[in-house]
């Protein structure tokens, strides 16, 4: 478990991040926290010929208030926004979601931009993205973009990042205040990947829905937004909503896989389950508040 | 177990059942342990191998020339440069497999990471990088996978007929075991999967060696005793064992996977000797989780008859266990078998038990080899209980052994004398309250809370010794130092069992100096002697009774020289707290510095004939076997939402007579009960249809970490044992009764909803648990397709019985026969002498030579019966066929079964 050999480069901004990504031609693979990374390069399943290290670039790292929401820059620990006031208050159930990401050691040097770059279908900080409306910032030689996180997953590991592209920020938008977050994992050990996650928030405005973001993680190749379910709550008084029914729904967006941890059909049904028990707990939740 | 309760025959005990403070932890927790990887020699290099990729196939090519060229590799070697050292792979007992294995495969691969190529470089990255290039070509074959496949697939080693590596046992039902069976008023059938799993030491395997003369070789090499890796590798070499020397100071677990080496030890230290320098392998985990040597993978079917009461009348066990291609000893686990019932008032048992091969990793030991008849029966038990209607409790009443059915001995010839599951299970439920438990359990029922009891009892043989010929007595060499602290040197050996801390505490009680004054040193072939090291539970039992003994036989010198010098009467003098004292005249006492200063500097102080020095040694001999017994029960909380296990409390009282530390002994069972709630619920290592392995990372291969283990609860159970000090080994016994309890807790918990899924097919996932509480099967969409594996016709159909020889008949003249025992395969050359139909011969073997006469000859077939002392009384009763230069048969071993002969006929 010896990494294949490659060349290292430690960049101190993106120009010039972007500028080494294009000249790689695709040979070359970004690292930030390395939690991921280093296993996969450790047993050649990543082999790069140039490995971007961008911890040593300061504006990739920080969490700010703009105009568009919440930003969260690329290279932030995760253990940092664990511990932010100004996600606490704007964006709790990203900072419940951070209490279940691995262990506090690899939290320590993991990222919250590398774990969403990366499109681990069964991670937290990626459904969170993908539920709450988050987007994503890209830079590269040829410019900025930025892509609704929901249409940043196609697959499991795969995203829509070309090779000479990199992840600079990820901006949640803003919720109204005393939102209810909504999370639920179900792991066979603390720090594990699920086989089963929730998350997502809904905005209450007297009695009724006036905001859902709900999606899944664990219950298919990618991250899973959970349209149908959300369609179903707007508008809809608190007392009225069957939790079941709209599991239910939020369970059509799924297509759930076997492996030798879980079956697919297992999936399905605590999925469902833990839901509609979230969804429910929300509920009663926000309409005690 | 506090010092008041020690066992008599102890004396004043001021260290043995105390919490001492391990003498390794200081060294261990600050990063100063010494593992094999801390080992740099002056010219080291590195080596990495390249590895099959494929489960099975002939090797056509394997192209070294890219990875040879690659600046910073010294060498590449394949079997073909090894093949001149003639290295003889061998199992624990020191037998050559029954199929051709060498260390790097030569002309065929027979699993996915068998080693092909071994690379020295620089670094370890560099042999990596080279290894990558090594170019294979192959003619791959269909691959033999699991049990099933292995049974109807082709035989994956030439020369065999099958993929049978080892068997006994009748296939047939005794007509009266049969007629008990069937006509009980209760046959409970029980089915047990045991998945396959890997040891996971934290330390994986690796070696340095080195070679330092012509045939002088020093190894690093992290083991269970650095004493047997020499003999192993001495005899597998066939280099003088004084030229060698082993050492492992610290080793980071080992659970029986390191009890010798395998193929890459060995061709690391032939590629030492081919090329002269110090080389080093340290296995990284993808290596150990997908090459290394694995464990447990089983079936097994137990029936077992009650009577209308639930007292048990009969039972027929039998057992398949999946060896993998190369195991360390080709195995059918006779000790399932010997011990199945050893607890039980079982009148009658009869089993069959095969071990096969396939294309997969080979298996080792893994601590209680044989545990899957503590899980089959304990659960079988609760199954019946249920059935009967009576409690698991009152089920165990009826049926086990106490200790006022002692002696006596068990229907498959084990001497019980000292056992005690029965009073162990007593004094459980002393201390826990079932029928508080029971009215708990119901009322979280009607809440929807799912709350389960598990009880399992078991006994558990340890400290064997004598009856195999590696199973030693140990060593304990003390000497009480000019300076007066006492310096001891064990054959004992700790991958984290504290023997250098338990040894102190007996050596400094028996001597009466303080625990601070006695260091132990162990780890090193050169120092001590010869032992197994950790292998069977045995090192508090012999290593303690080699401590005591060596330890008095000291204490009676330094008496007899105070004696001496004080003109006192040997009598009068006592030794405490490093002081030696004269009964009655405190003036008199003499620090054990002043005496021992006496003995070795100024020998004419000392009594005539008195050897100088206070230095002794002695290896203790225990009884054949002790026996460790225990009654375990934990509670659970199933989740009816998504079928997680919660353990609430776990409880073991377990007999392991004297207790020289409770922490060791505690840590020793709680180990042992992590692994058993990783086998119930979490660890794993499947294959493909393909042969590949599934679980390469820790990611996959879930192993139970802090937060799924509970807080175990002791409660003192101990009875002395008849050996020297009464200690009873405490070292497998948690992973063998853990399984049980646990999956009993379980299936009580889920009783609301029915049994747990027939088979037992372990581990327990959160899907099979709750396909249980929703009464379908949530896996049923999934089911991996069937693996199709071609049905070939066996290379050579057995004869029939009866069938005519083919050939002419001439059996008179001397055989090669080879027995398959429960060891392994056992050689011997036997001559007949044919007089008419009468037939008399000869056994001539390393361990003998023995005569027989009696024997008849029919046609072709030729029986005979050989009465042997060794192991044990029993008559053998054969039973051949010959054809040609040939002959087949089996051999009936009393209440072991039937074995397998062959055998050709000697030029």
């Amino acid at each position: 478990m010896k990494p294949a050999p490659f060349d290292y480069v430690a960049p101190t901004s993106v120009e010039e991040a972007c500028k080494v990504l294009a000249e790689a031609g695709g040979g070359a693979t970004v690292i930030a926290g390395g939690q991921t990374l280093m296993p996969l390069l450790n047993l050649r399943m990543s082999q790069p010929f140039v490995l971007v290290d961008i911890n040593k670039i300061p504006e990739l790292s920080g969490i700010s208030l703009t105009e568009n929401g919440i930003r969260i820059g690329a290279a932030t620990r995760q253990c940092d926004a664990l511990k932010n006031p100004l996600l606490a208050a704007e964006l709790p159930v990203l900072v419940e979601a951070l209490r279940h990401v691995g262990h506090h050691q690899t939290r320590n040097r993991g990222t919250v931009g590398g774990s969403i770059a990366l499109g681990e279908p069964a991670a937290e900080q990626p459904a969170c993205a993908v539920a709450m409306g988050a987007s994503i910032e890209i830079a590269s030689v040829r410019g900025q973009r930025s892509v609704p996180a929901t249409e940043f997953y196609v697959g499991p590991y795969m995203t829509i990042l070309e090779p000479d592209e990199l992840v600079t920020a990820i901006t949640f938008p803003h919720w109204p205040s005393g939102h209810t977050p909504l999370f639920c994992e179900l792991a066979q050990r603390p720090g594990d990947f699920a086989l089963v996650g929730m998350v997502g928030a809904l905005a209450i405005e007297g009695v009724a829905i006036t905001r859902a973001g709900l999606g899944w993680f664990g219950m298919g190749g990618t991250p899973i937004r959970a349209y149908s379910a959300e369609a179903a709550l707007l508008g809809q008084a608190l007392g009225s909503i069957d939790a079941d029914t709209i599991a239910e729904l939020a369970l059509s967006e799924c297509a759930p896989f076997d492996d030798h941890h879980a079956s697919a059909e297992y999936r399905r049904t605590v999925g469902k389950r833990l839901f509609a028990k979230t969804l429910r707990k929300a509920l009663t939740v926000g309409e005690a508040a | 177990m506090n010092a008041q309760q020690l066992p008599q025959g102890l004396g004043a005990a001021r260290y043995i059942g105390q919490r001492v403070l391990r003498k390794e932890d200081p060294r261990l927790l600050t990063g100063r342990g010494q593992f094999v990887d801390d080992i740099s020699l002056p010219g080291m290099l590195h080596c990495a191998f390249a590895r099959s990729a494929i489960a099975r196939g002939n090797i056509l090519n394997i192209d070294t020339s890219a990875a040879r060229d690659m600046p910073g590799v010294h060498a590449v070697y394949t079997q073909a440069d090894l093949a001149h050292f003639n290295a003889q792979m061998l199992s624990f007992f020191l037998l050559p497999p029954e199929v051709e294995m060498t260390p790097l495969a030569s002309d065929r691969v027979c699993y996915v990471g068998e080693p092909l190529a071994l690379v020295v470089a620089d670094s370890r990255a560099l042999a990596e990088d080279a290894a990558s290039l090594i170019e294979v070509e192959y003619a791959e074959l269909d691959p033999v996978v699991t049990l099933a496949d292995a049974r109807n697939g082709p035989p994956i080693h030439p020369g065999t007929s099958d993929n049978i590596a080892a068997e006994m046992g009748d296939e047939e039902l005794d007509d009266d075991l049969a007629a008990t069976l069937n006509g009980a008023a209760h046959l409970v059938t029980q089915k047990v999967v045991h998945q396959r799993i890997s040891q996971a030491p934290m330390e994986t395997r690796g070696v340095v060696a080195s070679r330092d003369g012509n045939e002088e070789l020093t190894l690093w090499i992290t083991c269970q005793s650095p004493h047997m890796i020499a003999r192993w590798v001495s005899q597998s070499l066939g280099l003088p064992q004084t030229a060698i020397r082993v050492i492992a100071k610290d080793v980071g677990g080992s659970f029986g996977l390191k009890n010798h080496p395998w193929k890459e030890e060995v061709s690391v230290i032939l590629a030492a000797l081919l090329f002269g320098r110090p080389l080093k392998w340290i296995e990284d985990r993808y290596e150990a989780l997908t090459a290394s040597n694995q464990c447990r993978e089983a079936e097994m079917t137990l029936q077992a008859a009650f009577d209308a009461e639930g007292h048990l009348l009969a039972s027929h066990g039998d057992y398949a266990c999946n060896n993998g291609a190369n195991p360390q000893g080709p195995d059918n686990n006779i000790a399932v078998h010997m011990f199945v019932w050893g607890a039980y008032k079982m009148p009658a048992y009869a089993f069959l038990t095969r071990g096969y091969y396939t294309n997969t990793n080979g298996l080792a030991a893994y601590r209680g080899p044989w545990a899957i008849e503590s899980l089959i029966r304990e659960t079988l038990l609760d199954r019946a209980a249920r059935k009967i209607g009576i409690d698991p409790v009152e089920i165990r009443r009826r049926n086990l052994v106490t200790l006022k059915d002692q002696p006596s001995v068990s229907s498959m010839g084990i001497p019980r004398e000292d056992i005690t599951p029965a009073e162990c299970m007593e004094k459980l439920l002393h201390h826990f309250d079932l029928a508080a438990f029971r009215k708990e359990q119901a009322a979280a029922r009607a809440e929807g809370r799912y709350l389960g009891f598990g009880l399992a009892t078991y006994i558990e043989p340890t400290g064997s010794a004598g009856s195999m010929p590696v199973m030693t007595g140990e060593l304990a060499q003390i000497r009480i130092e000019p300076t007066g602290k006492v310096t001891a040197t064990m054959s004992t050996h700790s991958q984290g069992h504290g023997t250098a801390t338990t040894m102190a505490q007996i050596i400094a009680d028996r001597l009466g100096v303080a625990y601070e004054d006695v260091t132990v040193f162990e780890g090193d072939s050169a120092r001590g002697g010869f032992s197994p090291g950790a292998a069977g539970s045995r090192q508090g039992v012999i290593g303690g009774g080699a401590a005591i003994s060596a330890a008095d036989l000291l204490a009676a010198k330094v008496k007899t020289v105070a004696a001496h010098l004080l003109n006192a009467s040997a009598e009068t003098i006592t030794i405490d707290g490093g002081t030696v004292h004269v009964t009655g005249a405190p003036e008199m006492s003499r620090s054990l510095g002043e005496i021992a200063a006496i003995a070795y500097g100024e020998p004419d102080r000392l009594p005539p004939g008195c050897e100088s020095g206070l230095e002794v040694q002695h290896r203790y001999q225990p009884p054949p076997m002790t026996f460790t017994s225990a009654a375990h029960a934990c509670v659970v909380e199933v989740d009816a939402d998504t079928g997680f296990v919660k353990i609430l409390r776990w409880i073991s009282s377990e007999d392991c007579g004297t207790v020289i530390n409770p922490a060791v002994v505690e840590g020793q069972i709680s180990g042992g009960l992590a692994q058993a709630i990783g086998m119930v619920l979490l660890e794993e290592m499947p294959f493909d249809a393909r042969g590949n392995p599934l679980s390469a990372t820790f990611k996959d291969y879930l192993l139970p970490a802090i937060s799924d283990i509970p807080e175990f609860e002791f409660v003192p159970a101990n009875t002395p044992s008849q050996a020297l000090g009464g200690m009873r080994g405490v070292g497998e016994g948690g992973a063998i009764i853990g399984p049980p309890t646990l999956v009993n807790a379980i299936a009580d918990a889920l009783i609301p909803f029915g049994e747990l899924p027939e088979p037992l097919a372990l581990p327990l996932t959160p899907t099979k648990l709750l396909s249980v509480i929703e009464g379908r099967d949530l896996a049923a969409h999934s089911a991996p397709a069937p693996v199709v594996v071609a049905a070939a016709a066996p290379a050579t159909e057995p004869a029939p019985a009866a069938a005519a020889p083919a050939g002419e008949v001439r059996v008179d003249g001397a055989w090669d026969m080879v027995l398959k025992t429960p060891m392994g395969p056992q050689g011997m050359v036997v001559t007949f002498a044919v007089d008419g139909n009468a037939i008399s011969g000869r056994f001539d073997s390393p361990e003998g030579s023995q005569d027989f006469i009696g024997g008849t000859l029919e046609v072709n077939r030729v029986r005979f019966d050989l009465k042997v002392e060794k192991p044990m009384k029993i008559t053998l009763k054969y039973d051949l066929q010959f054809d040609g230069d040939s002959l087949s048969g089996k051999c009936k071993m009393g209440m072991f079964g039937s074995a397998k002969v062959s055998g050709t006929r000697k030029v």
